[in-house]
């Protein structure tokens, strides 16, 4: 170890050790010189009898190392046995550390999960997705993501902001397995160069290469590893197999790793070269933004639609939307972990705020020992390591406790995130990087707020301190500037987190009990998936799409326990619908008139519990005839016929002229109004919110898209009939299968879930901050009246009343509490209206939310002052003057 | 001419020998050690790998202290002095080495 030492430069004590051994050689030489020895006789006996000065240093200094632990052992324990005295304080500095710590560290495990290892891909915060953007088309216009092979080609060939562009669109083939038919699970078609692109090497054989991509190459796919599992058993002899996936046999050639999702897909083959839609993912060159890349995009793209009018690109007037792949799988996401991470940090100095507190306040109760200490020789040095200690010892339990309640907490929230927010492959645990930030968090916090403290302590006269400190006036003022404002402070941030938690339970509330306009009970909906032999381009298949609705909606109404049938197109109310222009003949605006456009069958508006207005409603003859009819809502009605009576007007709804509907759609078809029903709310994408829109429905018979989605009133539990619904569907054709099915209450319910997961982590951030400020307000009253005392016994001899003591305290404290609500209410203002997009219904700065928090608080920290106070005034002065 | 056998038992006693040569008067180190072998006749004969080590102990838990001063040859040396928690502390162990030796005759001389 020495020769460790000697590297560094030689520290002072070295020095003068150094010093010291010579200073005993010369002398001994010098001795041997004087009894009669040669010079170098005498050099030589003395450094043979001394042995090596360097030995003896490092004899020397083992022993410095050992008096320095044993020291250091000494500082602990008697440590541990002052907090094991003051056990209040080290209670609650551990448990308010704990939680600080504990809150913080789930919250940046899940932030720097989200932000730094959402995806085991290579390169992926590079990576960009990117759609085609309808500017003709309403609302913000209609977003296309699948693109022509002669786009992609155009694209590909042409950029310069790619480093590696991959194109894939998700598919569900049919599977032989020899026995039967039936519909394999999701898979996607992928360039062939996406396993390069992507960057994950395969659990098992190999992945899809630039070979499997030849025309004439064998066809090949890659299994992820949740199917294996599921389907296969984990069984690795299926690997080199053949299934005959759409008809044609396709070898197993790969699986993947656990956690490998890419693309929402659960298998993957390679696309042919002109597969017809595919949608498209580049790797931005290192250095190149969004912005420009989407702008180089958007100039190849009208270079293209320029060089071949009518050709790619059917819409008009377009733009190209360049998304970050990130942004594109947890966009929303994103800010709700903002707001979460504000909250955690809020929380955090709360915490840290208490802790000084308490660290102050035990500070002045100890100066007289501390001042004993240094006269009794304690070096400043050793006094500061003690204290130091101490908080130290604090730190070190309250970071284990806080990281055992991460733990478990971390569990809980990730429990609490709602399906889908995520990207499967994301996994939120606790990382290394996270625990040490947590752990530094708290050491640094502990240590820097003993120290001011400390030092001050150490600083100064001793003589004053000793003669009864701490107890007299000037004790309880001594920091009390600095208590003060942390009191102030800690109050007025547990305010903000209060007021944000509570817009956001009022906005919830709202949410949740908002009159929804339909009924959702007992409504089974289920969404089926159409093979191949129904596609939009084959000759006749509106037809057949037609008589398979019917058909099913039949058999379904002849179930026992169905009340009503209905089909619609869009996913369960209250998801989103089409939207679409409408063309009222008569009134021509510049701006485009939004309608929600529904398709569904006569039955709809019963199984809803829609009632009708005015006028009727369609009926079964009107959907078999595909006749153009249509009902409005009445807030359709209130928009475009403010002041006359809608029915018999006949409208155009534009999107059914749209290029990309034209195999499906009627053309150029008025549709004439034949009733008016009552408003239902509806959300709009990415808010959660409810809106009230303009509807119109007409018969789903005239026009036919992919899917079909049904619903069926029952008298009895919803889910007991699914499968009854199931047997329907193949009974009708085995082809068609039930892709995902549920009741609209759970549809709510999933709704719901974004905000209540939102609303409790901040609900619970905000109730241990109130905890904390409680206890903190608390703990520090109790200090300052213990150290007023003496004070107090004056003033009771001297004549005041019990009531007087007991006001003065209650005010003193009080006053603290009052300035922090009103910096919190001040703050609170100006804070909220980032929580404006998180909240529906309510203004960010509702004056009920406001006053409430405020009403709690004040209730609050009257109760937590009234205790000290009341202590104090049960001071008895006889007792209290004697206390010295 | 005897060895210095490391035990803990005569660490102790080198720290009570120590102290009590210092409270004789102040020095340093090479004359503490001069005067620990002139006095006990040449019995104790402390190496510098315990004497040092023993003197920096005391030194740091305060009995011990410490000051550089210019000797007759002109050199600056390290002297030690008694401090007063030193010099009560060489009472206690005075105190209890009596006890000991006291305790120890009475044995010996018992076993007869």
């Amino acid at each position: 170890m020495s020769w460790l030492r000697r590297l560094f430069h030689k520290s002072r004590s070295e020095c003068q050790l150094d010093k010291e051994l010579s200073f005993h050689l010369e002398q001994q030489i010098a001795d041997y010189i004087a009894a009669g020895s040669s010079p170098e006789e005498a050099c030589r006996r003395a450094r043979q009898e001394f042995g090596g000065i360097e030995r003896v240093k490092e004899e020397v200094r083992d022993t410095q190392w050992e008096t320095f632990l044993e020291s250091l052992a000494r500082d602990f324990r008697y440590a541990l046995r002052s907090l094991r005295k003051d056990r209040r304080f080290s209670l609650v500095a551990i448990f308010a550390l704990a939680l600080g710590i504990g809150a913080s560290t789930i919250v940046f495990s899940v932030v720097y999960n989200v932000f730094f290892r959402a995806l085991p891909y290579k390169a992926y915060n590079r990576s960009v997705i990117v759609s085609i953007r309808d500017l003709d088309a309403v609302a913000g216009g209609k977003v296309r993501k699948y693109f022509s092979p002669e786009e992609i080609r155009a694209i590909r060939e042409q950029n310069h902001v790619f480093e590696e562009v991959i194109a894939y669109s998700r598919m569900r083939p049919t599977y032989d397995d020899g026995k039967s038919v039936r519909f394999f699970s999701f898979g996607a078609v992928v360039t062939p160069n996406t396993f390069d692109y992507l960057g994950v090497p395969p659990l098992l054989g190999r992945t899809i290469s630039r070979g499997d991509g030849r025309p004439d190459a064998p066809l090949v796919f890659v299994m992820n590893y949740r199917l294996w599992q599921r389907e296969f058993g984990g069984d690795p002899e299926i690997l080199g197999r053949t299934f005959v996936l759409n008809g044609k046999p396709t070898t197993l050639i790969g699986i993947m790793p656990p956690q490998f999702n890419a693309l929402g897909a659960n298998f993957w083959l390679p696309a042919t070269p002109d597969y017809p839609g595919l949608e498209l993912m580049g790797r931005l060159k290192p250095g190149i933004n969004v912005q420009t890349a989407g702008a180089e995009l958007d100039a190849i793209a009208h270079h293209t639609h320029k060089a071949n009018p009518g050709g790619i690109f059917p819409e008009d007037k377009f733009a190209i939307v360049p998304e970050t792949l990130l942004d594109s799988l947890i966009g929303t996401f994103k800010k709700t972990l903002y707001v979460l991470l504000a909250a955690v940090l809020l929380l955090l100095l709360i915490a840290c705020s208490n802790v000084a507190n308490l660290l102050l306040a035990r500070a002045t109760a100890r100066e007289r020992e501390i001042a004993m200490r240094a006269t009794l020789g304690a070096t400043r040095g050793r006094l500061i390591r003690q204290l130091l200690v101490e908080s130290f010892i604090v730190a070190a339990v309250a970071s284990l406790a806080g990281c055992g309640l991460a733990y478990f907490g971390l569990k809980a929230v990730v429990a609490l995130i709602p399906a889908g927010t995520l990207p499967e492959e994301t996994a939120i645990r606790m990382n290394a990087p996270v625990l040490f930030l947590a752990l530094g968090m708290s050491i640094l916090t502990t240590v820097l707020c003993s120290l001011a403290p400390a030092l001050h302590a150490i600083r100064g006269d001793i003589q004053p301190r000793l003669a009864g400190t701490g107890k007299g006036v000037g004790g309880s003022l001594r920091h009390g500037k600095l208590r003060a404002g942390l009191v102030v402070s800690e109050v007025a941030l547990s305010i903000v987190l209060l007021i944000s938690a509570g817009l956001l339970m009022r906005g919830f509330l709202i949410l949740t009990r908002a009159d929804l306009g339909f009924d959702p009970r007992n409504v089974l909906y289920f969404v089926l998936n159409l093979p191949p032999t129904y596609n939009t381009n084959l000759a006749g298949s509106l037809q057949r799409k037609n008589a398979l609705t019917r058909q099913l909606l039949e058999r379904m109404r002849a179930l026992p326990g169905v009340t009503s049938v209905a089909e619609m197109a869009a996913d369960p109310p209250p998801l989103q619908y089409e939207l679409t222009d409408t063309i009222i003949p008569g009134k021509p605006h510049a701006n485009p008139w939004e309608t929600q456009l529904e398709m569904c069958s006569d039955g709809y508006f019963q199984t809803l519990g829609l009632p009708l207005l005015r006028g009727r409603l369609f009926s079964e003859e009107d959907v078999s005839a595909a006749r153009d009819v249509m009902v409005v809502n009445e807030a359709f009605s209130r928009q475009y016929f403010p002041n006359e009576d809608p029915l018999g007007h006949k409208v155009r709804l534009d999107i059914f002229d749209k290029p990309y509907f034209a195999a499906v759609a009627p053309h150029d078809a008025y549709f004439e109004i034949v009733g008016i029903v009552r408003d239902f709310k509806t959300s709009v994408q990415d808010s959660p919110s409810w809106q009230l829109v303009p509807q119109a429905f007409v018969p789903y018979s005239v026009a036919g898209f992919n899917w079909r989605v049904f619903m069926a009133r029952t008298s009895v539990d919803p889910n007991s009939l699914v499968k009854n619904m199931g047997q329907e569907v193949r009974a009708l054709d085995p082809g068609v299968q039930i892709s995902t099915s549920g009741t609209l209450e759970s549809a709510l319910t999933e709704f719901y879930r974004g905000p209540q997961f939102e609303l409790a982590v901040l609900g619970a951030f905000a109730f241990i901050g109130l905890a904390l400020v409680i206890i903190g307000i608390f703990s520090v009253m109790a200090y300052t009246v213990s150290l007023q005392t003496h004070e107090i016994g004056i003033r009771m001899a001297l004549g005041a009343q019990q009531t007087n003591i007991l006001w003065h305290v209650l005010l003193n404290g009080f006053r603290l509490v009052a300035g922090g609500i009103v910096i919190g209410v001040c703050v609170g203002f100006a804070l909220t209206r980032f929580l404006a997009s998180q909240i529906s219904g309510v203004s960010a700065t509702d004056p009920s939310t406001f006053g409430f928090v405020i009403t709690v608080v004040v209730l609050v920290g009257l109760a937590a002052c009234l205790f000290p106070a009341r202590r104090a005034a049960a001071v008895e002065p006889l007792i209290a003057l004697r206390y010295e | 001419m005897a060895t210095e056998p490391k035990t803990e038992l005569l660490r102790g006693t080198l720290d009570m020998l120590i102290l009590k040569i210092v409270a004789l008067g102040p020095n340093h180190g090479y004359a503490i050690a001069q005067r620990l072998r002139q006095i006990s006749k040449e019995f104790f004969t402390v190496h510098q790998g315990s004497l040092y080590p023993a003197l920096y102990r005391l030194e740091d838990r305060g009995w011990l202290s410490a000051k550089w001063r210019d000797t007759n040859t002109g050199r600056e040396a390290k002297f030690y002095d008694l401090t007063s928690k030193g010099r009560k502390q060489l009472e206690t162990e005075i105190f209890d080495w009596e006890q000991l030796s006291n305790a120890v005759a009475l044995i010996l001389k018992a076993a007869e």
